[in-house]
């Protein structure tokens, strides 16, 4: 970087690069820990593509759950902030399928965890599915109100 | 950080025609643009022309049928050539490949630059039949989308490798149009990329068979689930969701 480009930036545009480098360093960090493959052939499971949307009066959670059968599909609260999605293939998926020779093992469910972010009442959960996509919504668990005076 | 040689650099293993539409099929929300871009090189029987090479890029090649090649690659066959990524791109790296891939596009005096992509919107799974929206790099082409029925990305913001296709075209004159349909943003959407190519063959006359992408639809959503995650790190990266906010226009 030339000494004049290195003049003309703020202590604000600094400090913004320092702290997305520590953004992305813990992103690394965190991934070296929780990074895995997206199957286990001892589980026949399959992890399917999964999403958590907080809004401000529910939690939305998609998965993507191509060919599998909508009557299997089960949404169970594992742990006090934490989702279980699971749901049967319609048909048992082998590596071949994927191009690929040199592991073997076939995949006959979907199953995925997710971490709930924030309070939820669990007992007015709705689900939908539709074009292989489920939804749940999980209403949040309200406070206290603060009368505005 | 200084490069001893070219940060990017395109290698062309067989002779590139000139003159040609040149297709660009890169991981963007959905993954649109690669999964139509793909089904176009198998319907048309495209063969690699062209591969990109960086060390910008993960040192990561694909093996088919037991051979390696270069995730990024440029496959032609008469007047098309298609660019296609079957691994994520990393984000600090889109900048100069995007750049290199216009420069070479205008080197061989592309016509016309097709980006196909998705543009994410909430409740997907509610719309039956996604609809595709069009920008581009000048005012004719503007009308040309307008005149196939196809609605105008009239304001707001692209963020990511089709983003800067477009700047980077507008910039040298290289005739641009990037189509972009209503999709899912991080799961893979076969449906968004049989609307493009729909689209795609309006505008071009090159009119590509998509019932077996629809067919096979849930076979490529579970094949597609790794690249797609993947690719959202990288596209939470470049902070692809500023394509939701609204944009100041006093």
């Amino acid at each position: 970087m030339s000494e004049t480009r290195r003049k003309r930036r703020s202590l604000f545009d600094l400090i913004s690069d320092y702290v997305e480098d520590f953004e992305n360093l813990s992103e690394e960090m965190e991934r070296a820990f929780t990074e895995r493959p997206s199957w286990d052939t001892r589980s026949c499971c399959i992890e399917p593509l999964c999403s958590v949307f907080v809004a401000a009066d529910e939690v939305v959670v998609t998965a993507d759950l191509p060919n599998s059968n909508p009557d299997t599909i089960k949404v169970e609260q594992v742990s006090e902030d934490t989702l279980e999605i699971r749901a049967e293939m319609k048909r048992k998926v082998r590596f071949e399928e994927f191009g690929i020779t040199h592991r073997k093992g076939e995949f006959s469910f979907f199953r995925c965890q997710t971490h709930i972010p924030v309070a939820v009442d669990i007992k007015r959960m709705k689900t939908q599915f539709k074009r292989g996509i489920l939804e749940v919504r999980l209403p949040r668990k309200r406070g206290y109100r603060v009368k505005v005076e | 950080m200084v490069f001893l040689s070219e940060p990017v650099r395109i290698v062309e293993r067989k002779p590139v025609p000139n003159n040609a539409t040149m297709l660009n099929g890169l991981p963007d929300v959905g993954l649109v643009g690669l999964i139509a871009t793909s089904h176009m090189i198998t319907q048309l029987k495209m063969g690699e022309v062209a591969y990109v090479d960086s060390e910008l890029l993960p040192p990561v090649v694909v093996l088919h049928e037991g051979l390696p090649y270069a995730p990024l690659r440029i496959f032609g066959n008469g007047g098309l050539v298609a660019t296609l990524s079957e691994a994520a791109i990393p984000a600090k790296a889109v900048q100069p490949i995007m750049k290199k891939l216009v420069e070479w596009g205008q080197s061989k005096r592309v016509k016309l630059m097709v980006s196909m992509g998705g543009m994410p919107v909430q409740d997907r799974q509610d719309i039956a039949e996604p609809k595709v929206y069009g920008a581009a790099s000048n005012q004719a082409l503007l009308k040309t989308l307008s005149d196939k029925g196809i609605e105008i990305l009239s304001g707001g913001f692209m963020v990511g490798p089709y983003a800067l296709i477009m700047r980077y075209c507008a910039e040298r004159n290289v005739p641009a149009i990037a189509l972009l349909a209503q999709s899912f943003y991080n799961y893979p959407d076969p449906e968004a990329a049989a609307a493009t190519i729909r689209e795609f063959g309006k505008i071009t006359g090159m009119q590509v068979d998509v019932s077996k992408l629809v067919e096979s639809g849930e076979d490529i959503r579970l094949k597609a689930r790794d690249v797609m995650k993947r690719t959202e790190q990288e596209l939470n990266r470049m902070k692809k969701t500023q394509e939701y906010d609204l944009p100041l226009y006093v």
